[in-house]
């Protein structure tokens, strides 16, 4: 028999996200609190990162990841938040049953609040296209992270690496560190993906070529990697025809973008939103669906553990909250310039922060909130990369008393290359 | 000398491993050598899946008699191995009066009272995403799909079960005739046998020249796929074929046993063995896709794949004893449909050793029983399963939800996996959405526990597919050493 076990709440996911939440649930009163994680330890993928960088927003320290993690596993160990390791969650019904496995049996939770923190994967070769060979020797950034940092394993020595996106940045610089050659790190955009702190510490500090307005357009090797073609792209991201160059190396990187994962939430019935590929929620983090929260970047993606922390200790508030789940007032809809926006819809304006994600890299930018078409609230802000995210608190932001639809634009002059 | 083999199988494809699951019904000594470390590594390994109804089978061909008899082996060898086909049936859909006489041929071939020629709204019924401009659509309820890599283990591990030994690494180089036996020379010594099955795929042939075959070497064939997200499922629930061209069935929309749905694959003369995909192929299996199904969800694709079909001029089988050895039967032109085939030919090939002059005495053999897989099992099956052993409660590949216990079995099977392509194929790790960026992480313990040094050794397939290529901070472990 499945053991069959009643919670207030149930936090699916263990890493900065769940733990955040997990932890504020109980602290408000919340009984009993069940946090599953799937993997061995608690912390996701802190546990990976190992370089420092985390927590300036939150502790006003720089730490690592497992050092940031290790703040919320030793306050999590001093409640009796009940916490599940190498629990798998399978399944979460639209009524918030959720079914899991561990080596222990089938554990079939009935909660009230179910709180999904399932995080993010890494995009794939697979989703590129990326034609050519298949040959050992191609890693997602993050999997390569993780053999280095908890394997001890080198999974290459002569790297190219698709995709300026932070986690690419961070294995430049370590593969470098661990002697491995790193030929250049090659982005399809004109400007970069990841944080430019990181290119300035991770690449510029270490010599490593970024070619932007780059792509690869065909992997070869038969056995493993021994080159890859790397063409120019036009302002389509097209590759240009006779501008390929064949780079050897003997090993592949990939950076190219990180997505929500929501299988479960599909599952459960709840409404995604196209942009983010994470649930359409409101202020308090709260799904379209009764009962349910969504924080971290199964949401969208962060560009900082410190929202992600911050927004997830906003829903452990929000579980005792019994209007969370009211009619949204207002429907926030990306206009020019935007990306992403979270959350989608607000009650009423009072709380929570909003999250701005621009489409590329602007100087003397300004937001612009419409609501019917019309301008009523602008604010400057002097640069802006779609890899750093703009947070706003919701309560600072002059609504419109009517409710509808409010469309926020991003302008400013572009910027391309390094900047 | 060496001992003397009733049968050496050189190749274990689908076919070699077909050929050694017939002939391991009777009291035969018989080996398998396959060049690779393990089966279904070539030609068999990456095509549509299909188990092709009488519908379309060719007339007048040893490829379409080796189909219809085939087909005749299929529910029995169901039951033998515990393997399953996918009945999904399939749409031949029909864009012109052209197509549609076409279709009237299918019907024929078929003589299935169950199939019939349908209307576009019958068709929507079906399949509601299928291209409107359809204007008539040939149902087939007997079409199957399997995983061709599972179909082909299910053979080898039969064989095995029933006393046939596989040798992987063993590549032939050539052959020898003696007084009494065929000497097979490989990179690994002699084997000896009285008689030689050549199911060397795409090698077929340039092994025949070698024997002093006449026969010109094979023609290369290359179709790539698209595999796409396993909750695009509900979308295409039938094999659809368009109306064929000219040397190919054409790009085909399939649902495979595991959920994904499969796209491809085109038709393109290469002029050497390369499995590579390509932007022109991949565009040419989109559009091919897209007439059938408008708006299939390629944006969901999880990767892609490309396989070749060695063909002779006249795209028919040759199954044929070598004049300078005539206890040499060469196997070649096995193209599509050689898996749907694969049964007939075994069947066929053991006819023709005997007529050699081996006795055939039947013996019993001992059924193969297939291992659970935890994602199709039920709860209460799930309970169970963990009950007696706490692995099926770990689950490794998050994706396709693979157990360490079937991982564990997989590594310790009689036909073991021993390289991550072989774990990926026998129990679907690295074959999901995430295509091994999660469980990628907790292969290497699993494959070769704590030891560093191993866990360098471990490959994805071939000899030289090092899945890392270096530990860490060996240099100044080696340095503070020597210190």
């Amino acid at each position: 028999m499945p053991r069959r076990v009643k919670a207030q709440v149930v936090v699916i996911g263990g890493g900065p996200a769940g733990m955040a939440s997990a932890l504020a649930a109980f602290e408000n009163g919340a009984r009993p609190v069940f946090l599953l994680e799937r993997g061995e330890y608690l912390g996701g993928i802190l546990n990976q990162c190992i370089h420092p960088g985390f927590g300036l927003h939150l502790f006003g320290e720089e730490l690592t990841g497992p050092e940031y993690a290790e703040r919320f596993k030793e306050k999590l160990s001093r409640t009796q938040v009940e916490v599940l390791l190498n629990t798998t969650v399978l399944e979460i019904t639209p009524q918030r049953i959720v079914r899991a496995v561990n080596p222990q049996g089938v554990w079939e939770f009935e909660t009230t609040r179910a709180v999904l923190s399932m995080g993010c994967r890494e995009r794939t070769r697979g989703m590129l296209r990326l034609p050519g060979t298949r040959p050992a020797g191609i890693f997602t950034a993050g999997l390569a992270q993780y053999l280095v940092n908890i394997e001890g394993l080198l999974p290459g020595k002569e790297v190219l690496i698709l995709g300026s996106g932070d986690i690419g940045l961070i294995m430049a610089r370590r593969l470098t560190l661990e002697g491995a050659t790193v030929k250049a790190v090659v982005e399809v955009r004109d400007s970069l993906s990841g944080l430019l702190r990181n290119y300035v510490q991770c690449l510029h500090d270490f010599n490593i070529p970024l070619w932007l307005s780059h792509t690869v357009t065909t992997i070869q090797g038969k056995e493993r990697v021994e080159g890859v073609v790397v063409s120019r792209v036009d302002e389509g991201g097209r590759a240009i025809p006779g501008s390929e160059r064949v780079v050897p190396c003997d090993t592949l990187l990939l950076s190219v973008g990180l997505i929500p994962e929501n299988e479960l939430s599909r599952q459960a019935s709840i409404p995604l939103c196209p942009r983010t590929g994470g649930p359409v929620i409101n202020e308090y983090f709260a799904c379209e669906r009764e009962g349910f929260f969504a924080c971290g970047n199964v949401v969208g993606v962060f560009d900082l553990v410190d929202y992600v922390t911050l927004v997830s200790q906003g829903v452990g508030e929000a579980v005792n909250i019994p209007t969370a789940f009211s009619p949204a007032k207002y429907h926030l809809v990306p206009g020019d310039g935007v990306s992403l926006v979270i959350p989608q819809k607000i009650q009423e304006g009072k709380k929570g922060f909003l999250f701005l994600r621009s489409l590329q890299s602007f100087r003397q930018a300004a937001v612009s909130f419409s609501f019917q078409g019309k301008e009523f609230h602008k604010l400057r802000v002097p640069l802006c990369y779609p890899s750093e995210m703009i947070r706003l608190n919701i309560q600072d932001i002059p609504w419109p008393s009517q409710g509808g639809e409010i469309r926020i634009g991003i302008t400013g002059e572009r910027i391309r290359g390094i900047y | 000398m060496e001992p003397v083999f009733d049968v050496i199988i050189v190749g274990g494809g689908v076919v070699g491993c077909a050929v050694a699951w017939y002939l391991s019904h009777f009291d035969l000594r018989v080996v398998l050598l396959e060049k690779e470390r393990d089966v279904c590594c070539g030609v068999s390994k990456a095509n549509t899946g299909v188990i092709h109804s009488r519908s379309y089978f060719t007339p007048h061909t040893l490829k379409g008699e080796l189909h219809l008899r085939s087909l005749e082996l299929f529910p029995s060898l169901e039951r033998e191995l515990d393997f399953h086909c996918h009945k999904v049936g399939a749409l031949t859909i029909a864009f012109s009066l052209h197509d549609l006489q076409y279709l009237n041929t299918l019907k024929e071939r078929g003589k299935n009272p169950h199939a019939e020629i349908i209307g576009p709204q019958e068709l929507k019924e079906l399949e509601p995403l299928v291209n409107p401009e359809v204007i008539a659509c040939y149902y087939d309820p007997e079409t199957k799909v399997v995983s061709p890599f599972l179909l082909t283990l299910a053979l080898a591990e039969f064989a095995v079960l029933n006393g046939v030994e596989f040798i992987f690494f063993t590549e032939v180089l050539g052959f020898e005739e003696t007084r009494d036996a065929l000497s097979v020379q490989t990179n690994r010594g002699v084997y000896r046998a009285r008689v030689a099955i050549n199911c060397t795929g795409i090698h077929a042939t340039s092994l025949a020249q070698k024997t002093g075959e006449t026969i010109p070497l094979h023609r290369l064939y290359r179709g790539q796929y698209f595999v796409l997200d396993r909750d695009c499922q509900s979308l295409v629930k039938h094999v659809l074929y368009p109306v064929p061209t000219v040397g190919s069935k054409g790009i085909l929309v399939t649902p495979t046993p595991e959920g994904n749905i499969l796209v491809g694959p085109n038709f393109e003369l290469i002029p050497e063995e390369d499995t590579a995909t390509t932007k022109i192929g991949l565009e040419e299996v989109e559009r091919g896709g897209g007439r059938l199904v408008p708006s299939l969800p390629l944006h969901k694709t999880i990767t892609t794949f490309s396989g070749i079909r060695p063909t002779l001029p006249d795209r028919d089988f040759r199954i044929f004893f070598s004049l300078r050895f005539p206890r040499l039967l060469h196997l070649c032109g096995i193209e599509s449909p050689g898996l749907t085939a694969s049964l007939g030919i075994a069947e066929y090939v053991g006819e023709q050793i005997q007529k050699t002059g081996i006795l055939f005495r039947e013996k019993k053999v001992a059924p193969r029983v297939s291992f659970p897989v935890f994602r199709t099992a039920s709860w209460e099956e799930r309970e169970k399963l963990i009950a007696q052993d706490p692995d099926w409660g770990d689950i490794v590949c998050r994706c396709e939800e693979v157990t360490l216990a079937e991982i564990k079995h997989a590594l310790s099977s009689c036909l073991p996996a021993s390289t991550l392509d072989g774990l990926k194929r026998r129990v679907r790790v690295m074959a999901g959405r995430c295509q091994g960026s999660f469980c990628g992480m907790h292969l290497p313990d699993i494959l070769m526990g704590k030891s560093l040094q191993k866990r360098e050794a471990i490959m994805k397939s071939g000899e030289k597919s090092w899945y890392c290529l270096d530990t860490i901070g060996r240099a100044e472990t080696e340095n503070a050493s020597t210190r």
